[in-house]
């Protein structure tokens, strides 16, 4: 219903923003924090790393909100997130 | 030997100044086992009524024809005046010789007159096999659902409540209240919208009878009246009402911020979040679609900061299952999506608001924080996605004139210096208050124009909007700018209503909205027992109309359940158990009933309880001994043959069998609305066209009938699952007959009807006259060879 409107309060609000940090070394191309990451933020790269395999690059940095399923959620503790800062919401993304 | 009465109605001349009722009469005097005749001009009057009792008793009648309007209109009248004299109401039988023959055909008084002789006939000889039947009594309890939680189903639910019926109201949304909860004031008192309907909010979960289910779904429905099976599933909220204490701090947290529904999208809310500020149930959501995930658990932030614990995801859907007794359905409207009309540039310009966004600004401004500056210049233009073909909702939403006027009003109250317009097309101001405001608001300074808005532009550097119209009264174009333009945008049935209506198979009117089983005097039944509407499910209707269409329905319903029991009608299937033999025939009919109400012991035996007579098992006996009470093969058999009766030689004549819901009303509604067909036709009133096996079929032909036009509901509001196919099946048959013997197969035709299709029934009609006319009447020989 009112799914594509942007609220008019939409810059009184502030959310968190995270960096994703990886550590493209330890990855074994596993997928699961590309697929489960909430805001699509991640995406298998192109390059291949030391083992062979295809890292998660972040394709939409502005979009994380810091929840840290990615961290959870890596077998190998190659990705985490860290509040950067806080900014205005983005709707219908 | 039967001791037949009947009686010819001049109905106040509806039927006199068409059909000569005399003789007509003495027509009647002549058929055998009739042993008296009167004509009247009123029947149905109280007169009337008391002559038809005293004649019973004084000439021993033990059956009574009357020939006057549709057994649809006043049959269960007369039913009632048979059974006040002792005799059961299925003795009665009537002759439609007013809505089927004097209405449709007034331009032909002496064929009309032929044909009421006919029906006459028809009706003598049903009336003489016509078996002394009782109604049989069901029990019935005092359990309701009701379907939608708004201001319909509210007040619903407590007029029920308290009446100390057991009340399940759902509501698919986290709080009850509906649009009401949305709106600013009302018109024409200017009532604080949310001030009048919060008390009656809150005296819902108080009241001990009422269980209230929100953020709930109905799955299924099944049954009938008197045991409908209800399966809904609650969706979690994931946190539990009784621990939270509304602190917010769990709203603080969330990182989710998605448009809030409560206020059209014009302000955001979080993941998890309160409804609005009258929500009943008083108690946070969690919305899991909008949350970053809770399998696998993604964030958490709100189940941490929560001090009383009372997030808990691990919660699933519940589904529950209960039985009632009746069904009201008020699932409102949704109201029409103006990006449709892309001329005015909803969505596209940032100032073009719909009504419902300027209620919620309105409601805002008003608590000192406002969403957004209107400006000074403000236009209102009505009837968006009302009245208009383009978009195809030909129907007036009835309440924009008067919503815009009040919006204008609450608009220019506060701001005299603001230029207000309202651009309509009529301005309708039908109801108690209405006009007296609207000259209120017409002498505070809006001014309205009379004129359809063309088009809507934005400059794109102001935003501002310009707006060109025709002045109809003063035939000038005006082309003018505006700070802001609101759409009275019209009402549309929503999402909820179609899939409870598929459920429930109702009817809908061609507007869309669901079907009341008589416009006039049952505007709040449905066509099916037990299932009632209230509010704009209905129709477009504004608040007193939709709260005294609530007390109606529940009105309606406490008048079924109050007594414990109600009648069910014995139009049920019956077998002669002297012809059944299961032996030789292997069991044909237990697959013959859709319903699974046959079954075989010896011989085969009928669930009363869940036959719903529709005939339908008739036609898959191969011996004849499935029959339909109150239809039987043989009354049929001697209707169609009495209707052929004294054909002349080049004469052609035709049936058609029309099925009691659909076909037979939608016949009543021609003739009422005095659009003509052809004479020749002779409508035999059916419970479904199911009923008709082939063996019937030929026999009409072989008869005298000339052609054969079968009309039936169409499948998805049938009350009969599967008998189209029946009928189908049973017409396909009949076809190769004709094959073989050489008679044209497009002499048998089947249409599926609904009660509106005026002119489809009267084009149908007649193309069958029409090629009955040109193929000519069926030589004898071949007829005779058919069966």
């Amino acid at each position: 219903m009112s799914i594509n409107r942007v609220p008019l309060d939409i810059h009184k609000i502030k959310v968190p923003r995270g960096e994703v940090h990886i550590v493209k070394d330890r990855c074994k191309g596993c997928g699961f924090c590309i697929e489960y990451c909430p805001n699509d933020v991640l995406a298998l790269s192109e390059e291949y790393n030391t083992k062979g395999y295809h890292p998660p690059e972040v394709v939409k940095p502005e979009h994380c909100l810091n929840c840290g399923l990615c961290e959870l959620i890596c077998p190998d503790f190659a990705i985490w997130s860290t509040l950067k800062e806080e900014t205005e919401p983005i709707i219908g993304d | 030997m039967k001791r037949i009465g009947v009686y010819v109605c001049h109905c106040g001349g509806n039927i006199s100044e068409v059909v000569d009722v005399k003789e007509v009469a003495s027509f009647a005097e002549k058929l055998p086992d009739v042993v008296m005749v009167k004509d009247y001009t009123t029947m149905c009057s109280e007169v009337g009524q008391k002559m038809v009792a005293d004649d019973i008793k004084e000439h021993k009648l033990d059956r009574v024809v009357i020939a006057a309007c549709s057994p649809q209109f006043q049959g269960v009248t007369f039913m009632r005046t048979v059974e006040n004299a002792d005799l059961s109401p299925y003795v009665l039988e009537m002759a439609n010789i007013r809505e089927q023959c004097a209405w449709p055909h007034y331009d032909f008084p002496k064929d009309a007159t032929k044909k009421a002789k006919d029906l006459t006939n028809m009706a003598v000889a049903k009336a003489r096999l016509d078996e002394s039947l009782k109604k049989i009594m069901m029990p019935i309890g005092k359990r309701v659902l009701i379907i939608g939680g708004g201001i319909a189903g509210i007040q619903a639910s407590l007029d029920l409540g308290d009446a100390g019926f057991e009340v399940y109201l759902v509501e698919k949304e986290p709080s009850i209240g509906g649009k009401m909860k949305q709106l600013s004031r009302t018109f024409p008192t200017e009532d604080c919208a949310s001030c009048i309907l919060s008390p009656k909010m809150a005296d819902v979960p108080m009241n001990p009878n009422i269980h209230l289910y929100t953020y709930t779904e109905i799955k299924n429905i099944e049954g009938f009246l008197g045991n409908y099976e209800v399966t809904i599933e609650k969706k979690p909220t994931y946190v539990d009402p009784a621990k939270c204490t509304c602190c917010d701090k769990c709203v603080d947290v969330c990182p989710v911020v998605v448009p809030n529904e409560h206020d059209q999208g014009l302000t955001s809310r979080r993941a998890i979040y309160l409804p609005n500020s009258i929500a009943v149930p008083h108690s946070y959501v969690l919305d899991d679609e909008a949350c970053l995930g809770l399998f696998p658990l993604a964030c958490s932030k709100c189940r941490d900061v929560c001090e009383p614990g009372a997030i808990d995801y691990d919660l699933y859907p519940e589904e529950k299952k209960f039985t009632v007794d009746t069904i009201i359905v008020s699932t409102g409207y949704e109201i029409f999506d103006a990006t449709q009309k892309a001329v005015y540039g909803f969505g596209k310009y940032e100032n073009v608001i719909t009504a419902l966004d300027l209620e919620r600004m309105i409601v805002y401004a008003a608590e000192g924080n406002p969403l957004k500056n209107l400006g000074e210049r403000i236009a209102f233009i009505q009837c968006v996605g009302s009245r208009d073909e383009q978009v195809g909702n030909e129907y007036c939403s009835r309440i924009c004139c008067m919503y815009a006027t009040k919006l204008a009003s609450l608009l220019k109250h506060p701001h005299p210096e603001r230029d207000i317009y309202v651009f309509y097309t009529d301005l309708r101001a039908y109801g108690k208050g209405f006009e007296e405001y609207y000259k209120r608001a017409q002498n505070s300074g809006i001014k309205f124009i009379r004129g359809r808005v063309a088009e809507v532009f934005e400059d794109s550097r102001t935003k501002k909007l310009t707006l060109k119209v025709e002045d109809t009264l003063t035939r000038q174009i005006i082309e003018s700018e505006f700070d802001t333009v609101v759409l009275s945008v019209g009402l549309r049935p929503n999402g909820g209503t179609e899939k409870i209506a598929d459920m429930l198979k109702l009817a809908k009117s061609p507007d869309g909205f669901l079907q009341e089983a008589h416009p006039k005097f049952r505007p709040v039944d449905t066509l099916k027992d037990g299932i009632f509407l209230a509010g704009a499910v209905q129709g477009p209707k504004d608040i007193p109309d939709t709260v005294a269409q609530a007390s109606a329905a529940s009105a309606r319903a406490t008048r079924l359940m109050n007594q414990g029991e109600y009648a069910l009608d014995p139009v049920m299937a019956f077998v002669h158990e002297d012809r059944c033999d299961p032996a030789k025939c292997g069991s044909a009919c237990i697959e013959g009933c859709p319903l699974g109400a046959i079954s075989v012991n010896g011989v085969a035996k009928l669930n009363e309880a869940v036959c719903k007579g529709c005939g339908s098992c008739i036609a898959s006996c191969p011996a004849d001994a499935l029959d339909l009470h109150v239809y039987t093969n043989a009354q049929l058999l001697s209707e169609v043959e009495s209707v052929m009766q004294d054909k002349k030689k080049d004469e052609t004549r035709f049936l058609i069998f029309a099925d009691d819901t659909t076909a037979y009303r939608l016949s009543d509604n021609v003739g009422t609305a005095k659009m003509s067909y052809s004479v020749n036709s002779r409508i035999v009133r059916v419970p479904s066209c199911g009923r008709i096996t082939p063996k019937l079929m030929l026999q009409s032909f072989k008869a005298g009938a000339d052609g054969i036009l079968f009309g039936e509901s169409e499948e998805k509001s049938s009350p009969f699952p599967h008998v189209i196919s029946t009928i189908n099946s049973n017409i396909a048959k009949v076809k190769e007959t004709l094959k073989q013997k050489k008679v044209e197969e497009e002499r048998i035709r089947f249409v599926q009807f609904v009660t509106v299709m005026l002119v489809g029934f009267v084009n149908n009609v007649n193309d069958l006259a029409d090629f009955i006319k040109k193929a000519g009447p069926i030589p004898d020989k071949e007829r005779k060879a058919l069966i």
